[in-house]
């Protein structure tokens, strides 16, 4: 499954869920990662992200797509993160 | 799913905030270390002990090529799924002489079986490929009478000889013909991307492999020797036509590999950077690519598919259901 994810964290935390986000899904922008994911991982994941953020200051979104095949990509200036299969 | 990563630069491989971190001179790249099952090295990599501690954990293998892009061997952690009962059932099967013909012989008329059917896919499209398969079939009627695993070999490389003539009709390229199959060196372009995408195939059904309890020093059509895995490469013969054969007709036929994407070397031809990683990513595609799986009734990817055939084999072993090779209904 496809999947974007954006969050909002006050400093403190901002690290700690960069890197839990790293371990995951690819960084491509500040704050914003995508990615593919299965199910179980994204469950995973959600749970670790519960256990770092404080849920009255800090917000995770994160968009689920069943497959890319509705999705287009497009990126406007700097290429900050790509995701690439041949690095 | 899990994906496949491929490095060609040159940098240091390492663990970083419990994820995987190459950095090169020009800077950090992360790779998600939970989306990752194997990692095909091309470059000039450094590592240390704290990567492969880490890979372990994670089940990550690494599988290793030279500068000309052969496979020099593979960082295969601890087993994760350790069964001594399962090698004990491998071992009977390999030291009892009609047990270990009877699976060789289903992975040479699995091999056959796909091979035909690739011949197949190109006579419907006007190529005349009639004689070779007439030819093919006639050849493996003898696949019953052989009474032991060189002369399924034997059989099996007569098939093969037949096919790869055949490359000439499917390809139909002037830069691009089979001549005879050459290797280490191979000695012409074709020879050449027969070679490497085979290697392919060898890594992923070993990366496979490694995620049941089988264990690919035991293989059964490839004599078991001191030096190298060889289950790996009974179960590719089933899948080098389907995956490996159909990916270098497409990238041949429709001109994306080039003759620029070569070069002379070691006596022989090789591809450059640019053709391997061309190759690796259209076979990466064709690996996540799926199709309707009649029995299981839902979509599988080629790369699943190499994974059932596996626990088909296990099933094998232990006794619950015969071995039926993999053919593609296409």
């Amino acid at each position: 499954m496809k999947v974007i994810l954006v969050y909002d964290i006050n400093e403190k935390r901002v690290t700690k869920v960069l890197k839990t986000c790293r371990k995951y899904l690819n960084w491509v922008q500040n704050s914003v990662f995508e990615g593919e994911i299965s199910e179980a991982k994204l469950v995973k994941l959600k749970m670790e992200l519960k256990k770092i953020i404080h849920e009255d200051e800090d917000s995770v979104i994160i968009y689920t797509f069943r497959s890319a095949w509705y999705t287009n990509r497009e990126t406007i200036g700097v290429k900050k993160g790509v995701q690439e299969l041949i690095i | 799913m899990k994906r496949s990563i491929y490095i060609f630069s040159d940098g240091e491989l390492k663990r970083k905030d419990k994820t995987l971190c190459f950095e090169t001179k020009e800077g950090k790249k992360y790779i998600p270390v939970e989306n990752t099952h194997e990692i095909l090295i091309f470059g000039e990599v450094t590592i240390n002990k704290r990567l492969l501690e880490f890979l372990t954990e994670s089940e990550i293998i690494l599988h290793f090529f030279n500068y000309y892009g052969y496979y020099v061997g593979s960082f295969y952690p601890r087993e994760h799924l350790n069964s001594g009962y399962m090698i004990l059932k491998q071992a009977e099967h390999y030291l009892d002489h009609k047990k270990r013909l009877n699976l060789a012989e289903n992975f040479v008329s699995g091999a056959i079986e796909n091979i035909k059917r690739v011949l197949i896919y190109y006579a419907n499209r006007g190529k005349p490929l009639n004689e070779t398969i007439d030819k093919i079939n006639s050849i493996a009627l003898s696949i019953k009478d052989c009474e032991s695993t060189e002369e399924l070999m034997a059989v099996e490389g007569n098939i093969r000889d037949e096919y790869y003539q055949a490359f000439d009709i499917i390809l139909d390229s002037e830069h691009f013909v089979f001549e005879a199959r050459t290797k280490r060196p191979p000695k012409n372009r074709l020879n050449a991307l027969i070679s490497f995408a085979n290697s392919l195939v060898y890594t992923t059904v070993l990366s496979e492999i490694y995620h049941t309890h089988l264990d690919p020093r035991i293989g059964y059509l490839h004599t078991t020797n001191f030096r190298r895995f060889t289950l790996n490469l009974d179960v590719a013969e089933i899948f080098k036509p389907i995956i490996a054969d159909r990916v270098i007709f497409n990238l041949v036929n429709k001109s994306i590999i080039k003759p620029n994407h070569f070069e002379k070397k070691l006596d022989g031809i090789v591809l450059n950077d640019k053709g391997k990683q061309l190759l690796i990513q259209h076979m990466d595609e064709r690996l996540r690519s799926t199709i309707q799986h009649k029995r299981i009734g839902r979509h599988v990817s080629y790369r699943q598919l190499i994974r059932l055939e596996l626990y088909k084999i296990q099933k094998h072993l232990i006794g619950e259901e015969e071995y039926r090779p993999f053919q593609s209904g296409w």
